[in-house]
């Protein structure tokens, strides 16, 4: 049985629908992480399931119980803010006692969990510091140790590591990784970053006008999408677009060259999209010259920007550092592309 | 001086200037008139702390000040009372908008308007006793009877003001985090502990600010109210310090003893406002 399943879940904020009829199902112990651009109704399905917004309609089941009723307290989860939403005016062990108190938890006992939590994640010597004294790591850790105290059925996060800066996140989504290795506890990770997406997750849900536009493992999602959407937001840079037309029935030309592409099924006529990734322009295949128009180097490897038959391409150039107006030969490889049909769904 | 201290002082003139001819230089006349025994319009001669010394002893005074203290015990009710209405309009009930509009009406009327309305009200033959008569209870003498009549006034004047405070404690109320609720919401706080874990201790600086406010409000501006309701009566039983201010000055011609008076008056709102000022440094440190 699942620990979580979303059936046919919808909601609408007045006569705009934002969740489009989500079917999810998450197993106990597994980290699920949903991503998608700003206004694709990511948070608002970690909030309806947490309960803080009602399910327009469709049902929600948190270990086997129907839960598209009821009041968050009563499903059994815990929820990290981005905001951290600390309670200022209690210390750190008043913070993260404060759900067994409203459970009527003896203050010793208490205690005794709040510590616990509190050495899982390093922050014994806080516990009696007020949040205004913390840094913005302590009072995440102090938010998910506030949800680790309650030993909830499912954690909810929801974009934790946005207020942190960029060592820090690294660092904390670490953290993360590792608590939920010790705890195995299923959790649902909220975030726009990717990387996050990709380092932390079992699962992605790729979400867009709330709408689930795929569910996969991270590399799966990286290397096999199912339509240009998930293409282009999964991978950093993002993938290569090419328009190209069809040669023949598994043929396409593009940049005066051909290829020939392994497809089940025979290519449609019409306008057809080209997908290669920056670090998959080498390999065998038909040749064509990229002039560096503009060349981040980041050390280990360099990422040219140019033009092919006028279209923006980036590449990533390992062995050599190019430099601005370079001629760098790239190869086609019909191995490793994509091609994606008028509707921007993949061909395979 | 510099050219800028030149600058600031010019901008700063006008504000000390009148400040000093209507503030400061009242004050120090009135302290120097409640040593006298000025009486009319003739100055007096200096008599010391005799008047001071008079107000000891003096029964109407000390009405004033037991009704004062009266007053003030009244105060969690001014406090919690909009408190409790301003949270329960910030959760959503039903036609939040219409009773936010509707408490808040009478903090536009004058004391004198809200005063000739109670006082038809609360006569004996008025509406609250025709209602009270309804479900079985005598009729009572709400402003004649030296029992009921202070509470009657007080029952008044927060009718009168209160809206001023739900409107400061909604203003707080929107400042409360909307994530911190939802934690809280989401760590099994049902209402009740919302209110008393998290909304009551993140307004603790707006609940001390209308306490405070509050306190000197109802110490300063209830003359108008108990002009047209009681005049102060029965006896002395409404008789505040501002009303006695009046009596002295106005009636009996005593600017002197009246000046004595506007001294403690004074002197108490000045402790008032330093407890203030203390509430809002503690606050400026957390």
């Amino acid at each position: 049985m699942s620990e979580l399943s979303l059936t046919g879940v919808t909601k609408a904020f007045g006569g705009v629908q934002v969740i489009q009829g989500v079917d999810l199902s998450i197993e106990k112990g597994e980290f699920v992480v949903f991503v998608g651009p700003s206004g694709c109704g990511k948070s608002t399905l970690l909030r309806m399931i947490a309960g803080l917004e009602t399910t327009s309609s469709g049902t929600i089941h948190i270990a086997g119980e129907d839960v598209t009723k009821a009041e968050p307290y009563d499903r059994h989860i815990a929820m990290v803010f981005q905001s951290y939403a600390l309670y200022p005016h209690m210390t750190v062990a008043e913070n993260m006692g404060f759900a067994l108190r409203l459970q009527g938890v003896a203050a010793p006992e208490r205690r005794a969990l709040v510590t616990e939590a509190a050495r899982i994640l390093q922050i014994e010597p806080l516990l009696d510091r007020k949040p205004a004294h913390l840094s913005g790591g302590q009072r995440q850790r102090v938010a998910i140790g506030r949800a680790i105290t309650r030993h909830p059925k499912v954690f909810l996060f929801d974009e934790p590591l946005s207020n942190l800066d960029a060592e820090l996140r690294v660092q904390t989504r670490l953290e993360i990784a590792r608590l939920h290795q010790a705890l195995g506890a299923t959790m649902i990770y909220v975030t726009h970053d990717q990387t996050e997406a990709m380092t932390l997750a079992h699962r992605i849900v790729v979400l867009r006008a709330g709408r689930i536009e795929q569910v996969g493992r991270p590399t799966d999602l990286y290397d096999d999408p199912d339509n240009l959407f998930v293409a282009g937001f999964i991978g950093s840079p993002k993938m290569n677009f090419l328009p190209v037309q069809a040669s023949g029935p598994r043929e396409i030309t593009v940049a005066g060259q051909t290829l020939t592409l392994a497809l089940s099924v025979p290519l449609p006529t019409g306008p057809l999209t080209l997908g290669l990734r920056p670090e998959h322009l080498s390999g065998e295949g038909p040749q064509v010259t990229l002039v560096a128009e503009v060349v981040e180097q980041l050390g280990q490897t360099s990422y040219a920007h140019g033009k092919i038959d006028g279209t923006p391409v980036i590449a990533e150039v390992r062995g050599h550092r190019p430099q601005v107006g370079e001629a760098i030969p790239l190869t086609l490889n019909p191995s490793r592309a994509l091609v994606f049909g008028a509707d921007g769904q993949r061909l395979r | 001086m510099s050219p800028e201290r030149r600058t600031a002082w010019a901008f700063l003139a006008p504000s000390l200037v009148l400040i000093a001819i209507f503030r400061i230089a009242p004050l120090i006349w009135g302290a120097q008139l409640s040593l006298t025994d000025a009486r009319g319009i003739t100055p007096g001669a200096f008599i010391g702390l005799e008047n001071y010394r008079e107000l000891a002893f003096d029964p109407a005074f000390r009405d004033s000040i037991s009704n004062t203290i009266l007053l003030i015990a009244t105060l969690p009710v001014w406090v919690c009372f909009p408190l409790l209405l301003a949270i329960l309009i910030h959760q959503g009930v039903p036609g939040g908008r219409f009773y936010r509009a509707t408490y808040f009406f009478p903090a536009i009327l004058s004391s004198v308007i809200v005063g000739s309305i109670f006082n038809t009200l609360l006569r004996r033959d008025g509406a609250v006793n025709a209602a009270l008569k309804l479900v079985g209870i005598a009729p009572t003498d709400w402003l004649g009877s030296s029992h009921t009549a202070l509470l009657s006034l007080i029952a008044v004047q927060l009718w009168a003001t209160f809206g001023m405070s739900l409107l400061i404690f909604l203003a707080g109320l929107s400042t409360v985090p909307q994530d911190m609720i939802e934690a809280a919401r989401l760590d099994g706080a049902r209402l009740r502990h919302l209110v008393w874990f998290i909304i009551i201790p993140a307004l603790r600086p707006i609940i001390e600010f209308v306490a405070v406010v509050t306190t000197i409000g109802i110490l300063t501006s209830m003359f108008g109210l108990i002009y047209v309701l009681t005049a102060g009566g029965p006896g002395t039983s409404t008789t505040l310090p501002e009303f006695l201010i009046w009596l002295e000055l106005g009636k009996l011609n005593r600017p002197g003893y009246a000046a004595a008076i506007s001294m403690v008056l004074f002197a108490l709102m000045a402790g008032l406002a330093w407890a203030q000022i203390r509430i809002m440094q503690r606050n400026a440190d957390v």
